[in-house]
């Protein structure tokens, strides 16, 4: 699900970082959101111009199809054909899949990224443009190659949409034949990738070949800038159709050296939904059987995770293996059932890491780097994420850098073990996230040293008070009868 | 103000979670010891021989070595405080 | 915790067998009894261990349901809770049929950790409140034992009830049942009772009856102790034992006790209109007349007086037995109910009420049973119950009704033996320490008395008992008293012992450590495999169906389908509905299309069976499948007929032998449907050892929705009308209707017929069916 409002999709801003000031506790006090899109260099709505300058004197795309995400990559070779230098082009998605636009990134040749931001151009108000600003102006008459790529997720429309337990998946996808740009393109080719033999039809437009797997459009000369025409390729798709409909992530710092994290996931398979009868029999008599369904999928851990459970509301999914890699901890999970088209499941994975992999300090400063979202199975899909960072007790000053924009929700208070006021809880959503959301966000906090005493201490003042409840209980005398009392003793 | 992380350092804990049972096992048992230590002392003394500073003193000696047994214990399971 | 609760009454003591100080003892009485507190726990911990922390079976995931509703909605939504979601579409109203003492004692646990914020989910608690509360109950056994015999006794009391089977075998952790809580409650009332007879205090009597209180609340079988304590004040006064502090403190304790007990909303009227309590009002007006007697006797202590208080006392019992016969007779008192009639009658059941029968732990103890839960207690505790009887006052007059009753009952239901095992442990441990008190005693210390005793105790044990003859050689010469035959003594019990902790664990860890929700399988090589095939079934109905679908299957797995899958079911264990059971059961038991019938009256979504025969898993519903049709006929009696299901010879097959109701209904083709992997010729049932008679069949009105991987769990999905697979016919036939459906109508004609014509719940077109039905006979 994209963000449809314009302001919180942002593009990716490698360098300087969107940063905000919280002081935990005051903000706990009014309950409201806090939304983080008022970053300081992308402050408001940009509005650029196309320049007329530029050309993009050939395109070679890659329409990548084999997975559930479509991931468009497009090798731009930019020309500056004006007189002045330019600093930045423009990059341009059509309005029909604008909402489906999980990610943005470019880069140049020598694989650096390029800083992209999100603006607007008048006259072109359905459109969504991005803004790539490239690392040394581009002079008059020469040319540069950009890459850049984008994944827009739920693109495939399984079709039929309801399949029976035996049969293959087929899924359509439909795009647009040229590279929607803003600027004259003077060649362009584009290969669309399926990675299967089983194609039902595709969108014929000459010059194109088709060889197993793949068909090459192209190369079409001079198309005007904004051309669209439709490009759709129906294919046997059985690559699994998962979407996480929701996660969870939470991060537990504890300075007594270890970090836990809980992720509470649900999921849905989103393929061509199961039609008629499950058949136990026939999902058993051969391993191809059910070609759509998902059995199991892995999942990638850091490679010093340890004490991992993987359970749902019922107790432990026992079918599960864990194989430690060399860089990795790589989990096979098997929901407690295969899952068909439109079937459900949902679990919780969990595991701890030590603490000196992600937390940094320098005296009472800390700095806590992780990831936002992990690794939860390849081609992920999530359509909406939480990530919940629980910091040790008594921490102040904490400020959040994240590498993409995200909803920041309101901070609250979590209590467990051995806790009186509480430890402060950053919160943060985005939605619609892919792989390429896996980067670090930047968490720092001051944590006297000191307050690590305050638990222990606690059990003692605790264990203390009980001692002295005894030796005040025996001076006291409760019997009505003081003779008998001594008589007693 | 705020540090770059090429200035500091990774923090670890401490003290090496591998210690934690061996701790916890030492610092229960010496506070299980001055526990029953009370415990007797109070049951034994009358009211006469009772001596409110031993009292507090053993007590005080027994919440401390448990208070910090029963913290390590916790951690060893697996509950970072 | 322990050390404060412990220590207290000790210190008003007298030295027992201990000669050290009171500070020392106290130490060992504590060491020994938070030992046992830990032995007890750790035992229990086998299935957490081997598995996870899980509810177990069946009834705790109803407890463990309602315990969540409690702490997600507080306690009074709980007491004014209609669960919908069961009994479709009669509801249950939780609250009031339901002993809410389990779930406010791990609500109020759970209260008190997230007050001190310790986040423990209550699961958790749920899992692991029965092994804490075993130590609960040692605690209160060796108080109970303390108060009839010394501490000595009561600490071995304690250490055998920590570990014995027979009560373990109900509070494992998982096993979130009344019991867990109950035995707690059951021991600690009885021992606060002993304190108010030896004391006559009004304090102790109160605390009786809030113990009292609190066991109502967690149990059915606070019935046993409302006519055990009775039971007690009645023989006392037989046996001429009255006395004031008798009066108080029953009279106390009954007061109090009755009132508190009317407050919970499942027991409510019951104590004064039902006539299971009526013996303790009995005695109650009894003790009264006697007591009224007594005081005239002091008046003037000479003369007929004492015959007079026995006639008087003889009269009045008499009376109130009258009264209360007649108040049967009128209706003011309810008779007793079924379940207690097959207390008196074993056979009652079985002819009456088959749902009972059908319950595995109703049925009547085996002598094995008795070894395997108590081993050497059971052969022990004569022992110490001859002593108690030997040396008799008024606790011990109790200790030896609580036994012979509890030996009764034990005798009468497997689930029983659980009242045994307290009373068991005492008794033997009075038997172990007095007969260590004898071996280790100096020799000055040898009273002759005591030998005597011991030497006719042996020879009473040897009479009944064959099992240890090379024991009584042993304790006869203990009259000679020499150091070997004393240490051999010593070391043959050391042995018994030892042996007794060890058959304990072992049968704790195999016998009653199975979760039974997740099934083990060990390959030849010795490495385990996890069959997860019921919570494999009740996720994915809890995830892939409609939130408001009502899922039939046999009443074993309503609770579970409730508490894993929450989803609505028809009938569950809470067996309180028989028609409803029955109707069921008649589904089950009838051809597809009659069942058809009853599944569309009854909203039936899905159709849920248990088939073991690709795993070999003996409980499945065909096994089950005799009493649904007993049960079924029991309130169907001309649709059903259990001779139908078996062959001409009598026997229960599944295979090309059996009768063609049984290849027919509808339990057989959902359990075979399309059943064809398995054993070495496809389709063999290993849990039968047949290969079944009918195979290869269709299903017109169901369709198979999911069967778990080993086949455990099979879900069916109930067709709407319009889904029919009917047979093929051109569209242009299909609208004439009358000539065309003869064949489908005959097929649906015998089993809507006769259940229209039974009971009139389907109400579907019945003159036509009529019609048809005489045409068919003709």
């Amino acid at each position: 699900m994209a963000c449809t409002s314009a302001n919180v999709v942002k593009c990716h801003c490698q360098k300087k970082w969107s940063s905000v000031t919280m002081p935990a506790m005051a903000k706990i006090q009014f309950c409201f959101t806090f939304i983080l899109f008022i970053a300081i260099n992308c402050a408001s709505v940009n509005v650029d111009n196309i320049s007329s300058d530029v050309k993009f004197k050939n395109v070679d795309r890659t329409i990548d199809l084999s997975s559930q995400l479509v991931k468009i990559s497009q090798k731009i070779t930019l020309e500056n054909s004006g007189k002045s230098p330019v600093k930045s082009f423009l990059v341009a998605v059509e309005a029909s899949s604008k909402n489906n636009l999980a990610y943005i990134g470019a880069k140049d040749s020598s694989g650096k990224d390029l800083r992209v931001s999100e603006t607007t151009v008048k006259g072109h108000d359905s459109a969504k443009f991005w803004r790539v600003d490239l690392k040394d102006a581009l002079n008059a008459g020469s040319t540069v190659v950009v890459t850049s790529e984008t994944v827009f997720t739920k693109a495939l429309q399984p079709y039929p949409t309801a399949i029976t337990q035996q049969e293959d998946q087929l899924v359509k996808y439909t795009g647009n034949l040229y590279v929607y740009s803003p600027y004259q393109v003077t060649s362009q080719k584009t290969n669309v990738v399926v990675v299967t033999k089983g194609i039902e039809s595709f969108s014929k437009v000459k010059p194109f070949s088709q060889q197993d797997g793949a068909i090459q459009y192209g190369p079409y000369p001079n198309v005007a800038p904004f051309t669209e025409k439709e490009l759709s390729v129906h294919y046997k798709n059985n690559s699994p159709f998962l979407t996480v409909t929701r996660i969870e992530r939470l991060i537990e710092v504890s300075h007594w050296g270890n970090i836990a994290i809980e992720e509470l996931i649900e999921v849905e398979h989103t393929g061509a939904k199961l039609k008629g009868p499950f058949s136990r029999y026939d999902y058993q008599q051969d391993l191809h059987s059910g070609p759509a369904s998902v059995r199991s999928y892995k999942t990638l851990l850091p490679a010093s995770a340890s004490d991992v459970y993987y359970r749902d509301t019922n107790g432990n999914i026992s079918t599960s293996n864990m194989k430690v890699k060399k860089d990795s901890v790589e989990l096979d999970l098997r929901p407690r059932y295969p899952l068909f088209g439109g079937w459900k499941t949902h679990y919780t994975l969990g595991y701890n890491v030590p603490s000196y992999e992600y937390l940094y300090h320098s005296g009472n400063e800390y700095l806590l780097k992780m990831r936002v979202i992990d690794h939860i199975f390849d081609d992920m899909q999530v359509d909406e994420l939480t990530t919940k960072i629980i910091l040790p007790e008594g921490s102040v000053g904490i400020k959040l850098n994240v590498p993409y924009p995200v909803t920041r929700l309101a901070d609250s208070l979590h209590y467990t073990y051995l806790d009186t006021k509480g430890r402060p809880v950053i919160t943060f959503k985005k939605s619609n996230v892919v792989e390429n959301h896996i980067q670090d966000f930047q968490l720092r906090y001051t944590f006297p040293r000191l307050l690590m005493f305050q638990e222990p201490l606690l059990v003692v003042g605790f264990l203390y008070a009980l001692f002295l409840l005894v030796i005040i209980y025996v001076r006291l005398d409760f019997s009505i009868h003081k003779a008998e009392h001594q008589h007693k003793d | 103000m705020s540090l770059e992380i090429e200035s500091m350092v990774r923090y670890a804990s401490p003290i090496n979670p591998a210690v934690f049972p061996h701790l916890t096992l030492l610092l229960l048992g010496i506070g299980i010891f001055f526990t029953a230590w009370f415990f007797v002392y109070e049951v034994t003394s009358t009211k006469l021989s009772r001596d409110l500073f031993k009292e507090l003193l053993l007590s005080l000696v027994a919440a401390l070595f448990s208070g910090f047994g029963i913290l390590f214990l916790l951690l060893w399971v697996g509950i970072y405080v | 915790m322990p050390a404060t609760a412990v220590a207290k009454p000790e210190n008003g003591r007298n030295k027992g067998i201990f000669h050290n100080t009171a500070g020392f003892s106290t130490l060992i009485t504590v060491t020994v009894l938070s030992l046992a507190w830990l032995a007890g726990f750790a035992s229990r911990l086998f299935a957490v261990i081997r598995f996870e922390s899980i509810i177990h079976e069946f009834d705790p995931w109803f407890n463990y349901r309602s315990t969540a509703y409690m702490v997600q909605h507080g306690f009074y939504n709980f007491l004014n809770w209609f669960d919908e979601r069961a009994w479709y579409p009669l509801g249950r109203i939780v609250g009031g049929t339901v002993y809410p003492g389990l779930m406010i004692t791990s609500g109020t646990i759970h209260w008190i950790l997230h007050a001190l914020n310790i986040p423990i989910h209550i699961r958790d608690i749920c899992v692991f409140l029965a092994p804490v509360f075993s130590g609960l109950t040692a605690i209160a056994t060796y108080l109970l034992t303390s108060e009839i015999w010394s501490r000595g006794a009561g600490l071995f009391a304690a250490c055998f009830i920590a570990i014995v089977p027979g009560y373990s075998s109900r509070s494992v952790a998982g096993s979130y049942d009344n019991e867990g809580i109950a035995i707690f409650a059951l021991q600690f009332t009885y021992y606060l009772w002993l304190k108010s007879v030896k004391s006559g205090s009004i304090f102790w009597s109160i605390c009786t009856a809030l113990s009292y209180f609190y066991m109502v609340s967690a149990w059915g079988g606070y019935v046993f102790i409302i006519n055990l304590i009775p039971l007690h004040v009645f023989v006392l006064l037989v046996m001429g034992r009255f006395s004031q502090r008798l009066f108080v403190s029953y009279t106390v304790f009954y007061i109090i006790g009755l009132l508190l007990s009317m407050q919970i909303p499942f027991v409510g009227f019951q104590p004064i209109r039902t006539s299971e309590h009526m013996a303790a009002s009995g005695v109650f007006a009894l003790l009264m007349a006697v007591g009224a007697l007594k005081y005239l006797h002091s008046l003037n202590p000479k003369g007929q007086w004492k015959q007079l208080l026995i006639v008087g006392g003889f009269l009045a019992a008499v009376a109130v037995f009258l009264v209360v016969v007649l108040l049967t007779y009128m209706g003011v008192i309810a008779p007793w109910s079924g379940r207690f009639y097959s207390l008196w009658d074993t056979a009652y059941a079985k002819i009456h009420i088959p749902i009972i029968a059908s319950v595995s732990e109703h049925q009547p103890t085996t002598w094995s049973s008795f070894f395997f839960d108590l081993h050497v207690l059971v052969c022990t505790f004569p022992v110490g119950l001859w002593y108690c009887i030997k040396n008799i006052n008024d606790e011990r007059v109790f200790v030896a009704l609580y036994a012979l009753s509890a030996v009764y009952f034990a005798g009468v239901m497997v689930r029983l033996m659980l009242t045994l095992t307290p009373v068991v442990c005492v008794l033997a441990g009075i038997a172990f320490s007095i007969l260590l008190d004898l071996v280790l005693r100096e020799d000055e210390m040898c009273p002759p008395p005591v030998e005597s005793e011991e030497s006719k105790s042996l020879y009473d044990k040897a009479g009944k008992l064959k099992k240890r003859p090379h024991e009584t050689p042993n304790g006869a010469s203990e009259a000679g008293l020499g150091m070997n035959v004393r240490s051999g003594t010593l070391i043959a019990f050391m042995i018994l012992l030892m042996l007794f902790s060890v058959h304990c664990t072992w049968a704790t860890s195999n016998a009653y450590s199975s979760p039974s929700i997740v099934l083990a399988s060990y390959g030849n090589d010795g490495s385990r495999r996890i069959l997860d095939d019921f919570r494999e079934a009740y996720g994915w109905l809890s995830q892939n169906t409609a939130e408001d679908a009502r899922i039939m299957s046999w009443w074993d797995y309503g609770y579970q389908i409730a508490g894993m899958g929450n989803r609505t079911t028809l009938v569950d264990n809470n067996t309180w509905n028989n028609s409803h059971i029955a109707l069921v059961g008649k589904a089950m038991a009838s051809n597809e299309s009659a069942a058809y019938s009853i599944m569309t009256a009854l909203d039936v979504d899905y159709v849920l069976v248990i088939f073991g025969g690709a795993i070999g898993y003996s409980g499945d519903d065909i096994n089950k499948f005799i009493w649904m049709v007993r049960i079924a006929e029991g309130e169907h009696p001309k649709d059903i007929h259990e001779a139908d299901y078996f062959t001409e010879r009598g026997e229960y097959r599944v295979d090309s032998e059996a009768s063609k109701t049984m290849l027919n209904c509808l339990m057989y083709k959902l359990s075979y449907y399309r059943y064809d992997s398995g054993g070495s010729p496809p389709g063999y049932d290993r849990t039968r050892g047949a290969l079944p008679g009918n195979r290869g069949f269709k299903l017109t009105y169901l369709e198979e929705a999911y069967t778990t991987e080993h086949w455990l769990v099979r879900i069916y999905r109930v067709k709407k009308p319009d889904e029919f697979n009917r047979p093929r016919l051109p569209v242009a036939k299909r609208t004439i209707s009358t000539t065309n459906s003869v064949s489908k109508k005959l097929a649906i004609g015998p089993g809507t017929t006769t259940s229209k014509r039974r009971k009139g719940l389907l109400k579907n077109k019945p003159t036509v069916v009529k019609g048809k039905k005489v045409a068919r006979l003709e």
